[in-house]
């Protein structure tokens, strides 16, 4: 592999852009974690529901050339099924006298996973599909972008700083914070905990629909296509630590930028593996994670 | 010390208790079809797996999410030990064992300093980094292809590999009965009900914890090593994360922390898995669909009823 400076920017650039949708992922996570106190292992197949969502409202309706409007209606899809969901699933670990919370939710939502993966097959076929993108390659300075990636890199952004705001400066934000730092807490102020709970639950799993559907042009839509987001996302979670927005979004593009200049100057095929050397390596050095040890109690 | 407590009477009850039930599947092969003896061996394939697992999860509280890796590590390590270097079967089995509990004994090192979730979460990512390196490195492994390995016998019949299993199950879950009632068994459990007082006791929580992950990893390879040369074929879908759903739906059904949980819980949910092949992809929707129903109406009932059950037969343990 012979080393140019072009290359590197363009790899670095790539790196960062496709951060940005991991940090998406890692934000989905740890905000229904925060929140709700479970991990949603089922997290890529909703990021696959956006990405189906994406794509059929941009072949069958939209067309490549409005997919911006398409964007925000996949979201908003997956964030109803994600409330329609919570309280038939997640809600009753609340209500009955449960022993063990953790192994209800992680059995529930790996049960999940299993049926909208095989639900996906049952009904789309194990064909990789593409939506296409008409956007034109962008020049940033010399370097040639894909317009569609760069899209999903500006939407993600778009999507992480709504997200910010909700959570900072809204009414409905602060009791999210508040249910995070103690469910008990905001119920004695007088908030329906479980509805939050419902709430969160779509919104987390949202992200991870508009990572889906902003991605769906840039890699192929299949029904497992969100295992290896969903990977990154939780490595990003591993890194940075649990509940910070700073966290996910440094390590998402730290992870970012590791698999695509180890992908470029090493070896493409094992792209998948150097973000989990790069968690390897954070373990050995700094076992309580780069942001703070209290974090690893959690 | 309630290990004094059960003692001899104990272990003799346990014995009445196992003797019966291996009796009565080494009896299996005289009833049933060919069929029915390779499903039986498989389900005993993955009794060996869930209850590996059980031993971090159910009795150490330490819920990893790689025991499929494992033993793909142990089926791997051992094929490819015959592929390249024209190893026998009867070395490169134990090597693929080694295999498998070095690998667990590196991972734990680095991931068991951490608490729960995370250690879910790093463990995770390291299954579906296995899954990848497996099929990524086709030019060794020969990812979705299958690599090829020699059977374990060279007749066909379906007894003889049913019985490997059977041993290797009875020894394996032998083994790990030992465990449980060593005084390693007593720090485990001590680990899980409460990790700051079992350190505040003197117990070194993360060498335990490390200790148990590299055997609960050497026992998913010995089985993966097994089930390649039983199989014959390998494919990086041993190491998919279904396989791992599949043995945590085994434990919980059955029972976490219970020693009968995934035998009890294996079978069924194996026998059906089968049976539900025959739907195509649908198969796996209707098993979620019924794993949810089942979780959903039976909230927090299926695994205590399972632990009355079990402290019915052992009414003198209460910690199991």
């Amino acid at each position: 592999m012979i080393f140019t400076w072009q290359l590197f920017a363009q790899t670095v650039i790539a790196g960062v852009s496709i951060g940005v949708l991991y940090a998406l992922m890692a934000l989905g996570i740890t905000f229904i974690y925060s929140i709700v106190r479970m991990i949603n292992w089922a997290m890529g197949e909703f990021y696959m529901i956006g990405s189906y969502l994406q794509y059929l409202l941009v072949v069958y309706l939209f067309g490549p050339g409005l997919w911006y409007v398409a964007l925000p209606l996949s979201a908003l899809a997956v964030f109803l099924i994600g409330t329609v969901i919570e309280p038939i699933l997640i809600k009753p670990m609340f209500g009955a006298a449960i022993e063990r919370k953790d192994d209800y939710a992680t059995v529930v939502t790996i049960a999940l996973l299993l049926l909208l993966r095989n639900l996906a097959t049952g009904l789309a076929g194990p064909y990789q599909r593409t939506p296409g993108s008409n956007l034109p390659t962008i020049m940033l300075g010399p370097l040639p972008q894909s317009g569609a990636r760069f899209a999903a890199f500006v939407c993600g952004l778009a999507a992480i700083a709504l997200f910010y705001l909700l959570l900072k400066k809204t009414w409905f934000g602060m009791a999210l914070r508040a249910a995070a730092q103690s469910r008990l807490g905001v119920q004695t102020a007088g908030v329906d905990v479980l509805r939050l709970d419902q709430a969160a639950f779509g919104i987390g799993v949202a992200l991870a629909g508009i990572a889906g559907a902003l991605l769906a042009p840039v890699f192929f839509v299949f029904p497992t296509d969100g295992i290896v987001t969903t990977v990154k996302g939780f490595e990003i979670i591993v890194i940075g630590g649990l509940g910070s927005i700073p966290g996910a979004l440094v390590g998402g593009i730290l992870l970012g930028l590791v698999e695509s200049l180890g992908a470029a100057f090493i070896s493409s095929p094992y792209q998948n593996v150097y973000g989990f050397l790069l968690v390897l390596l954070i373990l050995v050095i700094r076992p309580s994670g780069l942001f703070g040890e209290r974090a690893r109690l959690a | 010390m309630p290990a004094r407590l059960t003692g001899h009477a104990g272990a003799l009850r346990d014995a009445a208790f196992a003797l019966p039930v291996v009796l009565l599947l080494a009896a299996m092969p005289l009833v049933t079809g060919a069929y029915l003896l390779h499903v039986l061996t498989i389900t005993l394939y993955y009794v060996i797996l869930a209850a590996s697992w059980n031993l971090l999860a159910g009795y150490t509280g330490q819920f990893s999410l790689a025991q499929q890796s494992f033993a793909a590590v142990g089926a791997y390590g051992s094929g490819l030990l015959i592929k390249y270097f024209a190893f026998p079967l009867w070395a490169s089995i134990p090597c693929g064992v080694v295999a498998a509990a070095l690998l667990g004994w590196l991972l734990g090192r680095m991931v068991l300093r951490m608490h729960t979730i995370y250690l879910a979460i790093a463990t995770w990512a390291f299954a579906e980094t296995i899954h990848i390196v497996l099929t990524a490195a086709y030019q060794i492994t020969r990812g979705e292809l299958g690599l090829s390995v020699p059977a374990l016998y060279s007749n066909v019949r379906p007894e003889a590999y049913y019985y490997t299993f059977l041993g290797l199950a009875s020894a394996s879950l032998l083994l790990m009965h030992l465990l449980i009632r060593s005084p390693l068994g007593y720090f485990m459990r001590a680990i899980r009900d409460d990790e700051l007082r079992a350190e505040s006791m003197g117990i070194d929580t993360t060498r335990v914890k490390v200790m148990v992950f590299t055997l609960s990893s050497a026992f998913a390879g010995l089985a993966g090593a097994f089930y390649a040369h039983y199989t014959i074929v390998l494919s990086p879908q041993m190491a998919d994360f279904g396989e791992m759903a599949k043995l945590i739906i085994m434990v919980v059904v059955g029972g976490l922390g219970s020693f009968m949980g995934p035998l009890i819980g294996a079978p069924p949910v194996q026998i059906a898995m089968t049976y539900l092949a025959r739907y195509g992809e649908w198969d796996m929707v209707i098993f979620a669909l019924i794993v949810i129903v089942l979780m959903r109406t039976t909230i927090g009932g299926i695994v205590p009823l399972a632990g009355r059950a079990w402290s019915r037969l052992r009414p003198r343990r209460g910690t199991a």
